[in-house]
């Protein structure tokens, strides 16, 4: 019998994955052309990387060489993260980025006027209605700080959570309270999933409107329009019942809420919305431009998918 | 919904499948894709199955509730009935006839 010859892999789109899936101990590896996780005592479990936005590998997780290729032919972001899924250390990359999005992107962030109307944008979605005219970026961005302590202390009176600011050492995570603990974890789901569509869709993280100066600048940007929808209210709520394993508890309610808000279908519709908003067409390459020789195979992922 | 179950199937397409769906019985797949995806999931099975054969069932908008299509030589042969899909199940003699050619229907 002649071995068969399968197709190659391709990535599917983002819209039609699950969120995240948190790998805690054990070697990352593949069998038989499957992602596996074995454990210390050769208990395997697949791992269906090609239906999931991004594996969380937390502390205890080994990696081989060949899954993370697997990894990433399929699109599947693989996020190193710390104890208790606070701090993001560092990720593969999934997918390709695409020159023409980077450019448009660059373009946009580096135009005062259209980074202006793009950060108006985020703000329109984010808190429903259109920011007060003719503010600045610093301007607006006193507005939100405002805005964005009142809700805190306002969920935080909901749930009866004590609250005093949004703060964490993330040098030492023991140290937050409750409520921060819980912030912390459910924001780290939900960069995990944006930078992943951020990815996917062809733009740079590191190219941010509001944020700058972070390798994550726009996945701080674009998981701020969603923050207060989903993952904020979430994790209040867990810290109100003051749970034995909150971070557990974080997960489980972050991964129902973005099922909930259909979350993974709307963000990369919503990073085109506000990056049109600031009304600059993309570029068309230059005229000198050499055209690719072998044409791009038709592909069932995102734009900014390896195929 | 959809389920993919494989007989014989060399390894390698084993795992493939495992890639997108969860394996909860040897060689029985389970999960939710899209249309596309699904497509490109049985492409795979196609070129994959070898020897083996492959059944994939999954929700549609059809009386019955749902649709599938069958790769490979089986004694179980879905027949169509006055646009109700159904199978047969062949008597043992009989499966030597089906080992030639595959039946695949839409």
């Amino acid at each position: 019998m002649t071995e068969p010859i399968l197709p190659p892999l391709k990535p599917i789109p983002i819209k039609d994955r699950v969120s995240a899936i948190f790998v805690e101990k054990g070697n990352l590896d593949v069998i038989d052309g499957a992602f596996v996780v074995v454990d210390k005592t050769g208990v395997r479990t697949h791992i269906p990387v090609g239906g999931v936005a991004c594996l969380m590998l937390e502390p205890g997780s080994r990696v081989s060489h060949a899954a993370v290729t697997l990894a990433s032919r399929v699109g599947c972001l693989l996020v190193w993260i710390g104890e208790a899924g606070v701090r993001l250390y560092a990720s593969g990359q999934p997918g390709g980025a695409r020159a023409d999005r980077l450019l448009y992107q660059a373009k946009l962030a580096l135009d005062d006027a259209a980074r202006l109307k793009v950060v108006r944008k985020m703000y329109e979605i984010r808190f429903g209605e259109k920011p007060p005219e003719k503010r600045s970026v610093l301007q607006l961005q006193g507005i939100e700080g405002a805005r964005v302590r009142k809700m805190y202390e306002l969920l935080a009176k909901q749930h009866r959570v004590t609250w005093t600011r949004r703060n964490y050492d993330a040098g030492n995570w023991g140290s937050g309270d409750m409520a921060n603990r819980c912030l912390s974890s459910a924001t780290a789901c939900l960069y995990g999933i944006c930078e992943a569509a951020i990815l996917a869709a062809g733009y740079a993280p590191a190219v941010g409107f509001i944020h700058t100066g972070k390798p994550q600048s726009f996945v701080y940007d674009i998981a701020d329009i969603f923050k207060f929808d989903t993952v904020v209210p979430v994790a209040f709520r867990i810290a109100g019942r003051k749970p034995g394993n909150p971070e557990r508890d974080v997960r489980l309610a972050c991964r129902d809420i973005f099922r909930q808000t259909r979350l993974l279908k709307r963000i990369i519709p919503t990073i085109e919305q506000v990056l049109a908003a600031g009304e600059i067409t993309p570029p068309v390459s230059h005229k000198e431009a050499v055209d690719i020789a072998i044409p791009n195979k038709e592909q069932i992922g995102d734009a900014g998918h390896r195929g | 919904m959809l389920v993919i179950v494989v007989e014989n199937a060399p390894p390698r397409l084993r795992g493939r499948l495992a890639l997108w769906l969860l394996e909860v019985r040897a060689g029985v797949y389970v999960g939710k894709v899209s249309l596309r995806t699904r497509e490109m999931i049985w492409h795979n099975v196609q070129e994959g199955v070898a020897d083996g054969n492959a059944i994939m069932a999954w929700n549609t908008n059809t009386e019955s509730g749902f649709d599938f299509l069958t790769l490979g030589p089986n004694r179980r042969l879905p027949v169509e009935m006055d646009g109700i899909k159904l199978v047969s199940f062949l008597p043992e003699k009989n499966t030597a006839e089906t080992l030639n050619g595959s039946s695949e229907d839409g």
